[in-house]
């Protein structure tokens, strides 16, 4: 499947906090993600794990980042999969897999 | 495992909390804190400052529900905590501990927990180990049965603790040991530091100094050791000796904040809340709370706080001159609980001070007058013997 046409949803095994301004995903469970660290996510990649939301399909997320982003579309997908990637490594979301 | 992303950049806790913490002093969120979940205790340890019997119905029935500590936890995580301290008493006597931690972690807060260690049984370290912890501590009272029971007043404890830190070990769960010495178990300190250090590959502090009680009891007191004890303690301990030293270097000689009795971190930045939902700065001011059944935490750590903390000393105490003042254990805390007011002078810590800066003088040639004046805040948390249990 494209990856724009890829829906992921949140695991509920990393949770993310707010924290004087940053956003950081905390780990809760064993074997997900690096227990004696934080991640700590940049705008784009708050903006990404916000609407990851298990309905949103990657490119409804790409429209949105290219409005708010002074960021160019090759860009931007780029920057998706790399971070869609790192972050089904670490166990913080899954993609569904349509039946 | 590793995670190379430009979005997402991983720090390990050390660097995440000191950037974290620079970042919220000014905006004063309340990034860590800490909640009795219970004030009773299966233990009944001699020098404890807290415990009620682990059967008393009446104490069950005044403390916090599930209900109204889960209230709480959304609170906290409303104003950005992120460090939590679950204590009691002990808090794994509570039947719904599983729940409320399970609640705690799917909050996101990195929770430690103290306890003794005597009720972890193999269904809770499974769970644990499941679902991490940022940390357990446990308080070791002696190397033998005899000591440590001596101390907890509960036969069969030793064994059922030993148990509980092989549960932990055996999991790999993230685990400090540490002990609280008094004249019951000091001769075994060596042997606690040896094992858990050698045998037991485990990182492990101990605290000499015992407060009053919270009721007022003067129990803690008959077995303090004396002021020259503890001080040998330090002269023989290399590692807290480096301590004190880089903690004299960087805070001793430092004017007062005349028009302060809080000179510690206190309040900013952290607070406590008690088994019955009273907000406070730390857990050793008990005189002023925030009720959090009858009101928001946002409310008390924003309105209460600031009045405490602002408190100006009422009179002139020796303590207002001295200046030992960054390394003595003087706090309003420490005299609430001792005298039953913030700012007279407790005089075992003021003996123990002074002896500090005489032993300390003889062994570097000189304490304060060769130390440097720096800009930084006096913290009394900093301070080697703060670091409590």
């Amino acid at each position: 499947m494209d990856f724009l046409d890829c829906c992921y949803q949140k695991d509920q095994s990393v949770v993310s906090r707010k924290i004087a301004d940053e956003i950081i995903l905390v780990p809760i469970r064993k074997n997900v993600g690096d227990l004696e660290s934080i991640y700590t996510l940049d705008e784009i990649g708050a903006k990404i794990w916000e609407l990851v939301d298990g309905k949103r399909k990657m490119k409804e997320i790409k429209n949105v980042l290219l409005e708010e982003f002074d960021v160019t579309e090759e860009q931007v997908v780029s920057d998706m999969k790399d971070f869609i990637g790192q972050l089904e490594v670490m166990g913080g979301i899954k993609l569904i897999v349509e039946k | 495992m590793a995670v190379d992303c430009e979005h997402i950049p991983i720090v390990n806790y050390g660097e995440f909390s000191k950037r974290i913490h620079q970042k919220v002093v000014e905006s004063k969120i309340p990034i860590g804190g800490s909640i009795e979940i219970t004030s009773r205790c299966n233990l009944s340890c001699a020098h404890c400052y807290i415990n009620l019997p682990a059967n008393d119905s009446k104490e069950k029935e005044k403390e916090l529900s599930l209900k109204e500590i889960c209230k709480i936890f959304d609170e906290l995580e409303e104003e950005g905590c992120l460090w939590l301290l679950l204590t009691g008493g002990e808090p794994l006597l509570r039947k719904d501990f599983l729940q409320l931690y399970s609640y705690a972690k799917r909050k996101g807060f990195l929770l430690t927990i103290f306890t003794n260690g005597t009720l972890i049984t193999k269904k809770l370290a499974d769970y644990l180990s499941d679902w991490p912890p940022f940390s357990v501590e446990i308080t070791v009272y002696g190397r033998t049965k005899e000591t440590y029971e001596k101390v907890t007043g509960v036969p069969g404890s030793y064994e059922k603790c030993v148990k509980g830190i092989e549960l932990l070990i055996e999991r790999k769960i993230p685990l400090k040991l540490k002990s609280v010495i008094m004249s019951l178990n000091v001769s075994e300190l060596l042997d606690i530091k040896k094992w858990v250090e050698e045998d037991l590959g485990l990182s492990f502090r101990f605290d000499p100094l015992l407060n009053a009680r919270l009721d007022g009891i003067n129990k803690p007191h008959y077995v303090r050791i004396p002021a020259q004890d503890i001080v040998n303690l330090d002269l023989d301990d290399e590692k807290r000796m480096k301590e004190w030293k880089e903690f004299c270097e960087k805070f001793l000689g430092q004017p007062l904040k005349k028009d302060k009795l809080f000179l510690c971190g206190a309040g900013i930045n952290s607070f406590h809340i008690d088994s019955y939902g009273n907000l406070t700065p730390c857990i050793l001011v008990r005189s002023k709370t925030f009720s959090l059944r009858n009101g928001s935490f946002k409310d008390g750590y924003y309105k209460l706080f600031p009045e405490i903390l602002s408190q100006k000393p009422s009179k002139d105490t020796k303590c207002r001159t001295c200046e030992l003042v960054a390394m003595c254990g003087q706090c309003p805390g420490w005299a609430g609980l001792e005298h039953g007011d913030m700012e007279t002078p407790v005089e075992y810590l003021c003996e123990i001070a002074h002896l500090r800066a005489k032993k300390f003088k003889e062994c570097w040639g000189g304490v304060t007058e060769t130390f440097k004046d720096t800009k930084e805040t006096i913290s009394l948390s900093n301070n080697p013997d703060e670091k409590k249990s």
